[in-house]
């Protein structure tokens, strides 16, 4: 009986979670303006919209832009971290590595707010697409290091030791041992990075200047109501993106996991 | 085969070494000759890793030196010192091909790539892997994977070759062949080889010379014979092989003759020769090995030292039989092993054992 609650539980559950995700594409390709059962018919044309709107086709490159740099900067900060966690020991690490990692729990209008505050009134900057990177790159940062950290965890220090001890130098064999080990978590926290600067509204939001990123349009787009088709073909398309690199993430970070020849603990998978 | 006779490769000089405030490594001074084999024996814990990986260049000394080759090793990193290690875990390149680990040290050799691919097969038919070249590494048995590990450091014809436990992970009957395949190959290179290991017997079978640490000090450095007939304290007695311990009182009688008084077996007389330390008066432990003593056959006339006894246990290992026997007359037992002959009975537990002991055998360790 308890078993069967549980399962009742796990349905509803799922339902809650996935019923507005499904409703996207099936509005996406419905032939009405007004989002409502019952559905009048199908059409591709929300799509081919799509492509007629330059604001929209601005605000897509530029959060392609702000999501390639964070994830470049994000990464290389969370490789840094990560090597720096697993192979050094230092005075307080247990107590860095946590400060590092608390943008993750941190409330995201809390984030915005305070480097808001420290951008334009400390530091008196412009807001512009470079202030969203330095801000995506800060929360993206802890995922990157928890993805980087399993894999240097899962890479044997003697791996690198018998590199060395063959002649090579601590470049090399970081290039020619390490980098190769760890490749596939790199690309898991390139592309998970890339996804959440991709899909973030608030911090954007509140950073970003007069170009706006993908999200911050849509959100500006939900005044108009003849627009909001269009938005639902545009969510359809960002949801199975984001579908997509979340798959590709994880399938680099089981190979890892595999090519280290070790147990798999567990990913966000 | 002592140091003496051989041209010093690897030389100590009263290394010491602190991680923290452990000291891992204790004054530790001893040379290592060229072409020797030479083992590193201790329990968990009392600083071989740490002493070899001291002479590869991984950790540094914190005190006193390392020479290699009569060269001072202080400040050379490990890539620079004429050393190979084959690591504990086999350190395998998993995202290598099987001839791309082997050929691995060779990129900074200079060769053409046909001279390294010819250098990788020849390594690779040296441990006996000829035709593996072309497999993933991570397709390989434990086996396997060690002698990958050993034609990876051989191929660049090293001074001196480390080893840590490299047998430590394969089933006994692998551990055996590999034992004797490692000391045939040792002898075909005339490479030095430095092994590490915890295992007692397999220091013995194979070393030329065996050094035996205990928290982090050289407690004896010596030829397997010499270990295990003159084992110079109590503590390397215990460790290497299986050693009777029984209570003795020593009396000095005129001139050279020393007699000892041991419990369960009696008097006898024994020469200063065979106290490792100073003989003194008084009360001391001897020791002797299951193989020096024999259970008489029944009715068998007991010449010299007899002691009666009870068989307390008995296990049967097919070549041998170990029996552990009570003394008469004290609460004491000792083990004693005996051939199993054709027509020699297996003694059971509860039947009576005289004990025939020879005193030339008797080790006195003075307490
Ligand atoms: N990096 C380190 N930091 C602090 N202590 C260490 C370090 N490496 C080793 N030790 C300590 O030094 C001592 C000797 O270690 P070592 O690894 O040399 O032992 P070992 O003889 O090789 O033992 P085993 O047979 O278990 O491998 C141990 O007590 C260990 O805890
Ligand atoms: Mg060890």
């Amino acid at each position: 009986m308890k078993g069967r609650g549980l399962f009742f539980y796990a349905g509803i559950y799922l339902l809650f979670l996935y019923a507005p995700i499904i409703l996207l594409p099936i509005f996406a390709f419905n032939d009405s303006t007004i989002i409502a059962f019952p559905l009048s018919g199908f059409t591709t044309g929300w799509f081919a919209e799509l492509a007629t709107i330059d604001a929209l086709h601005d605000a897509v490159r530029n959060s392609l832009f702000i999501a390639v740099l964070t994830a470049i900067f994000s990464t290389l900060l969370g490789l840094c971290a990560a090597r720096a966690a697993t192979r050094y020991r230092f005075p307080a690490r247990g107590g860095l590595m946590t400060l590092i990692m608390t943008p993750l729990v941190l409330p995201e209008i809390i984030v915005a707010v305070s480097l808001l505050v420290v951008m334009v009134q400390l530091l008196d900057l412009r807001l512009s697409s470079w202030t969203v990177i330095a801000a995506h790159t800060l929360i993206c940062t802890p995922f990157c290091i928890a993805i980087l950290n399993s894999s240097f965890q899962n890479l044997d220090a003697s791996l690198e030791e018998a590199a060395i001890d063959l002649g090579e130098s601590r470049f090399s064999t970081f290039r020619l041992v390490t980098l190769p080990l760890v490749m596939p978590g790199i690309i898991a926290a390139l592309l998970i990075s890339f996804t959440i600067s991709l899909d973030e509204f608030i911090i954007a939001f509140f950073l970003t200047g007069s170009e706006p990123t993908l999200p911050v349009y849509i959100w500006g787009l939900l005044r108009f109501p003849q627009r909001l088709p269009a938005v639902m073909a545009l969510g359809t398309i960002l949801v199975a993106l984001s579908i997509l690199l979340l798959i590709v993430a994880e399938y680099f970070r089981r190979r890892g996991v595999a090519r280290a020849g070790k147990e798999d603990s567990g990913g966000f998978l | 085969m002592t140091d003496g006779a051989r041209h010093p490769i690897v030389s100590l000089r009263d290394v010491e070494k602190f991680y923290g405030s452990y000291h891992a490594l204790r004054g530790i001074s001893m040379d290592i000759g060229e072409g020797e084999f030479f083992s590193l024996l201790g329990p968990s814990g009392c600083g071989k890793t740490t002493l070899l990986r001291t002479i590869a260049g991984f950790e540094e000394v914190s005190s006193g030196h390392v020479l290699l080759d009569g060269q001072n090793m202080d400040g050379v990193a490990p890539n620079r010192r004429p050393t190979n290690m084959v690591f504990q875990s086999y350190a395998i390149f998993p995202h290598l091909s099987v001839a791309e680990n082997v050929g691995f040290g060779l990129r900074r050799s200079g060769l053409a790539g046909d001279e390294k691919a010819r250098a990788v097969d020849e390594a690779l038919a040296m441990v006996g892997l000829a035709g593996y070249g072309a497999r993933s590494a991570q397709a390989l048995s434990g086996g396997q994977r060690q002698r990958v590990a050993l034609a990876r450091a051989l191929i660049l014809k090293p001074r001196v070759l480390l080893l840590d436990e490299p047998l430590s992970a394969l089933d006994k009957k692998m551990r055996e062949q590999m034992q004797s395949e490692l000391r045939r190959l040792q002898r075909h290179v005339g490479i030095t080889f430095i092994l590490v290991t915890h295992d007692q017997e397999e220091a013995l079978i194979m070393s030329d010379r065996i050094a035996v640490m205990f928290e982090g000090e050289i407690a004896q450095l010596a030829t397997p014979q010499e270990l295990y007939r003159r084992p110079v304290s109590r503590e390397v007695a215990d460790f290497i092989g299986v050693m009777n311990f029984l209570p003795a009182e020593i009396r000095m009688g005129s001139g050279t003759a020393v007699e000892a008084d041991i419990a369960g077996l009696g008097p006898a007389a024994i020469d200063s020769a065979q106290c490792p330390g100073a003989l003194r008066p008084g009360r001391a432990e001897v020791g002797l090995r299951p193989e020096t003593m024999t259970i008489l056959p029944e009715g068998a006339p007991g010449e010299g030292h007899v002691a009666q006894g009870v068989v307390a246990e008995q296990s049967y290992y097919g070549d041998m039989t170990y029996y552990v026997v009570r003394l008469d007359g004290v609460d004491q037992t000792v083990t004693l092993s005996m051939k199993n002959r054709i027509g020699r009975a297996v003694l059971e537990p509860g039947m009576p054992a005289r004990v025939s002991w020879d005193p030339r055998a008797l080790l006195v360790f003075s307490g």
